[in-house]
């Protein structure tokens, strides 16, 4: 009986050590694509595939720091990588991204322009956009019936233990901030100073800190208001209309995905590929339907149809105050600690 | 190691005989196993816990001491402490709970007792995570529990048992009670009921023949339940984030945001790990060390 585990062991271990050694001497016929779990449609992987001859190989993260940490390892090279906008600027700086060769991506064209040339990619270089979203407030309005406009209105005693926010400390510093006329990049030792006391009133009235799926406590009853991701919010308005996306009028995080090749990737020429593949507007009017972000892919936006364009969480009325993040260096520590800090104290 | 088997050498006991080179063969996949997942894993997390923060994550090697300073923070050693206590309650009320249920199980008739043991073994042929996300279902104030309290009239409001403390050390009461069951019940299988016998024969009552006789006798298992109960609930970090909001955090949370979350520290979050193990190194050799009494 005992000898049937280490019989399958070695037979697992050698297994494994067979296509460890496989994989690297394949033609390159396929890539390597990093990206965020529930992101990719499989379906538009099968369509590439389909149509290119090209084997997507995909691998999933939950944060752009779990990406950062496999990248900078090592141990797999990736063709393609989807960090958010102050990921891309950090890597821009360390030299890890490949140029994109616009030629190979002609569909680039259908992006909408307030997605080119933003901060973190000035010359639009290295990055092709795949969703943008916001963080805001979502309310369930069945219980709560007083208006809800910006995070103070948010963060007040009589929500105690009624909230569901992400479990970021950089968001959450970013809210505090914006309360105190501050956008999400002025991160210094005295702001951080001044947004203390804020976070400390805050922070024990919160509930619940979930970045995966937020969007569980609102849907489970165990919270009525929530901060969190526009995507979340988009998939909450949809199952029940009572589930409203407000945008804090102090001013919001927006985020932008976007797709870039590293600089060791085997095979570029086939993420570009993919790239100009994801860029038509059937494509990515496929990724909308199961991922309802901001598509910046205008062309695809025709495609779209009315409930789609109006979940105000997916497309914002209005015209609301919206700012990207960029790379804030060492001071990530620094709000790291100060979040678990007062996190500890509530 | 080598010194002390030649020392022995032409012992006449079994134990002390010098090992045959077909021992070592044996044992060689066992050292490999060892020298690639404890040794060497355990030196890497040494060396990154005395290098500077790099900028995408990871370690620039530059000799510092800085990140354990940063673990004597009051912050975090507040954290550690308070772990600690729900690594404690957790271990204790396993031991509670799970002593009756083992020393019931050993005492069983033979056909009984594997079908006791399969019932405890049973759960872990789902994933950990599913089964914890089962007890948000329970637990949640539209959940199962809830409304059952709510249809028998025992509450009159949904009673608030998720994200809370309590949910936590229920979770991994749940996750690691079959840890402490398992060793206990190869001990008390292991029983001798003369033994026990022989404590009534010499007049203790009940009481005394457990306390002086069952418990010494089973004690290896409940020390290795112990220790397979509090060792993995320091560090697992899954539970706090599901069953607790991830409201309070735990030092395993901390370690996992050093590396995942966004202050990228890996040698830092080394430098957490490094102390953890050196606690626990100190802790066994202390039990290890102490006289026993019996």
């Amino acid at each position: 009986m005992k000898r049937v585990p280490l019989f399958v062991a070695i037979v697992l271990a050698a297994a494994l050590a067979s296509t460890g050694c496989t994989k690297k001497a394949e033609a390159p016929n396929e890539i390597n694509l990093f990206a965020w779990s529930e992101y990719v449609p499989q379906g538009v992987i099968d369509g590439f595939t389909a149509e290119t001859g090209i084997r997507v190989n995909y691998e999933t993260y939950a944060s752009n720091e779990e990406m950062l940490a496999k990248l900078v390892s090592g141990a797999q090279k990736y063709d393609l990588i989807q960090p958010s906008e102050y990921t891309i600027e950090a890597l821009i700086k360390e030299q890890r991204l490949q140029l994109v060769d616009w030629a190979k991506v002609p569909n680039f064209k259908n992006i909408g322009q307030e997605f080119k040339n933003l901060p973190h990619d000035p010359r639009q270089l290295y990055s092709v956009p795949w969703m943008a979203g916001s963080v805001g407030i979502v309310v369930n309005t069945d219980k709560i019936k007083e208006p809800i406009t910006g995070y103070n209105d948010v963060f007040q005693e009589k929500h105690s233990g009624r909230i569901v926010v992400l479990d970021d400390p950089r968001e959450i510093v970013s809210w505090a901030l914006a309360t105190v006329g501050k956008g999400p990049n002025d991160v210094t030792p005295q702001t951080l100073e001044q947004v203390k006391p804020i976070l400390a009133r805050w922070l024990p009235l919160v509930k619940v800190y979930d970045s995966d799926s937020p969007k569980t406590a609102l849907l489970n009853g165990d919270v009525d208001l929530g901060i969190v991701w526009s995507g979340e919010a988009a998939l909450l308005y949809a199952e029940n209309e009572k589930f409203q996306y407000v945008l804090p009028a102090e001013g919001a995080h927006q985020f932008l995905d976007s797709l870039a090749i590293p600089i060791d990737a085997p095979n570029p020429i086939g993420a570009m590929a993919f790239m100009n593949y994801i860029l038509r507007p059937e494509v990515s009017r496929l990724i909308s339907a199961d991922f309802p972000y901001t598509n910046p892919n205008l062309e695809a936006r025709k495609l779209l149809e009315e409930p789609e364009l109006d979940n105000p969480a997916s497309y914002p009325p209005g015209n609301p105050k919206l700012t990207g993040f960029s790379d804030i260096g060492d001071s990530a520590v620094a709000i790291d600690k100060l979040v678990t800090d007062l996190k500890a104290k509530g | 190691m080598r010194q002390e088997l030649t020392s022995f050498d032409g012992g006449t006991a079994i134990r002390q005989r010098r090992a045959s080179p077909m021992a070592w063969l044996l044992a060689a996949p066992l050292f490999a196993w060892v020298v690639a997942f404890v040794v060497a894993p355990t030196l890497i997390m040494l060396v990154y816990s005395l290098c500077e923060r790099g900028t995408l994550g990871g370690v620039v090697y530059h000799f510092t001491w800085e990140n354990y300073a940063a673990v004597a923070d009051p912050t975090y050693l507040n954290i550690l402490v308070r772990s600690v206590v729900f690594s404690l309650v957790t271990t204790l009320a396993c031991l509670v709970m799970g002593y009756p249920v083992a020393f019931y199980i050993g005492r069983a008739p033979e056909a009984r007792r594997n079908l006791l043991l399969m019932l405890v073994m049973i759960p872990f042929w789902t994933s950990f995570l599913i089964r914890t996300y089962a007890w948000v279902t329970i637990l949640k104030s539209e959940g199962l529990l809830n409304s059952v309290l709510l249809q028998v009239g025992m509450i009159t409001q949904p009673f608030e048992m998720l994200y809370t403390p309590g949910a936590v050390i229920l979770g991994l009461v749940y996750t690691f009670l079959p840890f402490m069951i398992l060793p206990i019940y190869t001990s008390v299988e292991k029983l001798d009921n003369a033994l026990i016998e022989a404590a009534f024969d010499l007049g203790a009552g009940p009481v005394r023949a457990f306390s002086k006789v069952i418990v010494p006798m089973t004690s290896p298992g409940i020390t290795a339940g112990i220790l397979l109960v509090f060792v993995p609930a320091l560090g697992l970090y899954a539970v706090n984030d599901i069953l607790g909001g991830g409201k309070v955090d735990m030092i395993g949370n901390i370690i996992e945001n050093q590396f995942k979350g966004s202050a990228r520290n890996w040698p830092f979050g080394a430098a957490l790990g490094m102390t953890l193990v050196v606690a626990f190194a100190a802790a066994l050799w202390y039990t290890g060390r102490r006289p026993r009494t019996a």
